[in-house]
């Protein structure tokens, strides 16, 4: 465990770089690209001289570099700004709780992706050469090429106009039955993508002297599989477990919207519509933030997982 | 078999098993019903399916589609989705009832002239005088409205601090409001506190349209006690004097409104109002009885129509105070020539473009006031679809032809991937009438609005809402050169002396013949090409009764009444 811990504060430095250059970016396109939060919200009475008189008082016709400093501090003393199209609430009281319903559904999700794409493709490895490899490959493909907005219509009509086993729209929490279909289609496409590698691991996995020798030694292959062949062909996952955690934060546009979830996808693609600056932004920094933090969390848990990674000065052994 | 073989059989096999599973579950279960946009119709032998896809029985709750206001705060409100809430939580001096007559809300009867209400001063101002009902009392509280807390509402609307967008176009008339919202006076001299129920407003000249302005949001009464104790979050759950009130709102998934048991035009029948705001297929919602009122949109109205439909009983249609148009920046090349203009115009055939693009969802437009608005003529007639005559203009204008034009763009407001079908089916037409190609170019909403403010279209399309029932909130502040919002450009002495007298003419008929005047120079001068006027599409179950559509935002939940 050594070189864990300088690693991890070494990486952490980089954290207000990043962030800086991200907020930086997106606060200058934001504010010269066209189109301006009051005159959004000013909807179809749009007089130039009043958009000039409130554009003044909000502070938006101030140089953008004063702009970006005030906007900083506030970050700074934990104010992440107001929303224009929420009627001024704060930008955190919007954001935090829609990325909450978005990580939720995004976990059963993910859930449901490994749950079945990682056995799927085990089974796949392992039954290279019968017809079950490539049948089960097949069907995930055909899942994966299946866009979220055709699923969900589909999935609408079966399910809730025919069979009335769900309700049609709304979100009522992780433990309901709201949550069914929208994660399940939002599930189905990544299977095939989980299980293929999965295979192609367990494959290379298969191959490796320490399985043959498992095999020899007598083990019954459950054993063989669970204990020496799993544990090492999950390795390269947990790369895409972490990343698909931090996607978890951004939300599924067509799903939310086809299904009334309130969701932070649906409210980023909202917010840049109306140019809600704060809740832009607000987004841009809290989705950076998670991927730099999950990328370092990663690089901890393969410490852990493969006992041949270690982390020295001049970084991976 | 070998390798290949088996997997091209595997691939086909599980192809056929997903796909059958599909459609036999679908098709066992028999048809009947609309869908979201899908080729399955309504077979012959629909019949009512256990619990039914249409008809349920109520909650006691009326649950309507909605979306999330802006803001609640009524100094603040900007668009029709905050005034839908407002208009039903909060009130003011005075209201619109269904059938779009001014009527009085906190003010005890109408001030007119005959009784003593109206007063034109001798410096050519005008005093309104109101005398305020006493038994309105804000809601949550029991403290009665005075006329000191209109004074407060009005004049915190137009404080500059309160950065209001709209308080000046509704309350700028009064005399000293223009000052405030300037920051040049700390309070507005035209509004003035008699006593606890009297109040005067002072108007800067004979504007018949200012009754009608008060009845917008802007002019309504707040709680002053409840916006100084919490500036910046009283409006979250405001006290109003409207017929409902604020039971709870939870950002993005509903709003629920109660009924005022203390409301002084009669208590509410419907006790409990529940908008949905996440969205998601409304039609589906509906037809799972998860809410009682849907929209139906081009993609539906065939099969919500079709006469074998269970929908089909209850679906409604209410005409709006909206317009959409083509409009012409008349400053710029070769839109700054009428009779090109006027080629244009006569080179599309609406009605056409109506019957099968738009499916006859939506009205031709024959002018730019609308049926039902007063002043609305109906003997108007926008300029005729002339393929001869607008080649003719064409050759008659500066540029000879088609040939000597340079590139006309139409802009519209989309996503990019779709133009708009009508839109499509008139740069066909210009083509094939006109000999003019039209490039097409779509920008999302707030670019395209910044575009057209500044100048840089030359042709668009795009749309007006009423505000209040009055031909001066279209054809004044669209045309009338000095106009802010004269989008156009368009100057014409002639129509701007029309329009000048119009506003302060105190004879009904004889300001609304100037009107329909000016719209006639608007049509003739083609400055606006008007194309439909709105008209919404709905289906409502058959125990929600009076849902009126009314053709602006005006309250109306309470007039509604559920069967049970």
């Amino acid at each position: 465990m050594q070189g864990i811990l300088p690693y991890i504060l070494r990486r952490l430095l980089w954290v207000p770089l990043i962030l800086i250059a991200v907020s930086f970016i997106a606060f200058t396109v934001a504010r010269f690209g066209p189109g301006d939060p009051i005159s959004v919200a000013m909807g179809q009475f749009r007089d130039p001289e009043v958009l000039a008189r409130v554009r003044h008082e909000k502070g938006l016709d101030k140089p953008v570099l004063d702009q970006y400093r005030i906007y900083v501090w506030n970050v700074l003393h934990g104010d992440l700004g107001e929303s224009y199209r929420y009627g001024g609430r704060p930008v955190s009281e919007i954001i935090f709780p829609k990325m909450w319903v978005s990580a939720q559904l995004g976990l059963v999700a993910l859930i449901i992706t490994f749950g079945v794409g990682i056995p799927a493709g085990i089974l796949a490895a392992l039954r290279q050469g019968s017809w079950m490899d490539p049948a089960a490959i097949s069907l995930l493909l055909f899942f994966r090429s299946v866009p979220v907005l055709i699923t969900v219509p589909v999935m609408l009509l079966v399910f809730v106009l025919k069979l009335h086993w769900f309700p049609a729209a709304g979100w009522e929490g992780i433990f309901d039955k709201h949550i069914v279909i929208p994660a399940l289609a939002l599930s189905l496409p990544g299977i095939a993508g989980v299980a293929r590698l999965m295979r192609a691991t367990t494959l290379d996995v298969l191959k490796e002297d320490y399985v043959r020798t498992a095999r020899a030694k007598g083990l019954p292959e459950f054993t063989v599989v669970s204990r020496h062949v799993a544990r090492n062909a999950l390795l390269p996952l947990v790369t895409i477990i972490g990343i698909s955690l931090v996607t978890l934060l951004e939300g599924a546009f067509f799903a939310e919207v086809l299904m009334g979830i309130p969701g932070i996808g649906r409210e980023a693609f909202d917010s840049v519509k109306s140019r809600d600056y704060d809740v832009i932004l607000g987004l841009a920094l809290v989705l950076a933030a998670a991927f730099i933090v999950a990328n370092i969390v990663i690089d901890i848990a393969y410490t852990f997982i493969d006992p041949r990674v270690r982390y020295q000065r001049s970084g991976v052994t | 078999m070998n390798r290949l073989t088996g997997f091209v059989l595997a691939v086909v096999v599980v192809l056929v098993l997903a796909i059958g599973v599909i459609s036999a579950v679908v098709i066992v279960r028999g048809g009947g019903g609309g869908g979201e946009g899908q080729q399955a119709q309504p077979t012959k032998a629909a019949t009512a399916e256990g619990g039914g896809e249409t008809g349920g029985k109520s909650t006691g709750e009326l649950r309507l589609p909605g979306s999330d206001p802006i803001t609640l705060d009524p100094a603040l409100a900007a668009d029709a989705a905050s005034a839908t809430y407002i208009v039903e939580i909060f009130g003011g001096l005075v209201t619109i009832d269904p059938k779009l007559n001014i009527v009085p809300d906190i003010a005890r009867e109408l001030p007119t002239r005959e009784n003593g209400g109206i007063v034109d001063n001798p410096d050519g101002t005008v005093t309104y005088t109101f005398h305020l009902r006493d038994d309105v009392v804000f809601h949550n509280t029991s403290r009665l409205v005075t006329a000191s807390d209109f004074k407060y509402s009005m004049e915190r609307a137009l404080n500059p601090r309160t950065a209001s967008t709209v308080a000046e176009a509704y309350l700028g008339d009064i005399v000293g409001a223009r000052d405030m919202v300037r920051g040049r006076a700390d309070e507005v001299r035209g509004i003035e506190v008699v006593d606890d129920s009297t109040l005067k407003l002072t108007v800067d000249a004979p504007k018949p349209y200012f009754l009608a302005k008060l009845t917008y949001p802007t002019g309504f009464v707040v709680d002053r006690q409840q916006v100084e104790a919490n500036p910046r979050n009283w409006s979250r759950k405001p006290n109003g004097t409207g017929p409902y009130k604020m039971r709870e709102w939870s950002l993005g998934e509903q709003i629920t409104l109660e009924a005022n048991d203390r409301y002084h035009l009669g208590k509410p029948s419907v006790k409990t109002v529940t908008f949905l705001l996440s969205g998601g297929s409304v039609l589906t919602m509906y037809q799972n009885n998860e809410i009682d009122v849907a929209g139906v949109g081009v993609n539906d109205i065939e099969s919500v129509q079709d006469p074998t439909s269970d929908l089909s009983a209850e679906y409604v249609t209410g005409d709006d105070f909206s317009i959409s148009y083509i409009g012409f920046n008349t400053q710029t090349e070769p839109f700054n020539d009428p009779k090109v203009r006027q080629a244009f115009a006569h080179a599309i055939d609406r009605e056409k473009i109506a019957e099968v693009v738009l499916k006859d969802m939506l009205p031709v437009a024959q002018g730019v006031m609308m049926s039902g608005l007063p002043g609305h003529n109906p003997q108007s007639k926008a300029l005729s679809f002339d393929p001869e005559l607008a080649q003719q203009l064409l050759k008659e204008s500066k540029y000879g032809g088609p040939d000597g034009l340079p590139t006309v763009t139409i802009t519209e407001v989309g996503g990019g991937a779709n133009v708009g079908f009508d839109t499509q089916a008139m740069v066909e037409m210009w083509k094939e009438n006109l000999g003019v190609e039209v490039e097409i170019e779509q920008t999302e909403a707030a670019t395209f609005f910044e575009d057209l403010d500044s100048g840089r279209l030359q042709m668009f399309v795009t749309g007006w809402i009423m505000d209040y029932p009055d031909p001066e909130d279209i054809l004044d502040i669209h045309f009338y050169s000095q106009s802010r919002l004269n989008n156009t450009r368009y100057s014409n002495p002639e129509l701007d002396a029309l329009l000048e007298q119009a506003r302060t003419e105190q004879d009904v008929n004889r300001r609304l013949s100037l009107y329909q005047q000016a719209e006639q120079i608007v049509i003739e001068e083609a400055v606006w090409v008007p194309l439909y006027n709105g008209r919404d599409h709905a289906l409502v179950k058959p125990y929600v009764k009076d849902f009126e559509f009314p053709p602006m935002v005006i309250p109306h939940l309470r007039y509604v009444t559920i069967e049970q």
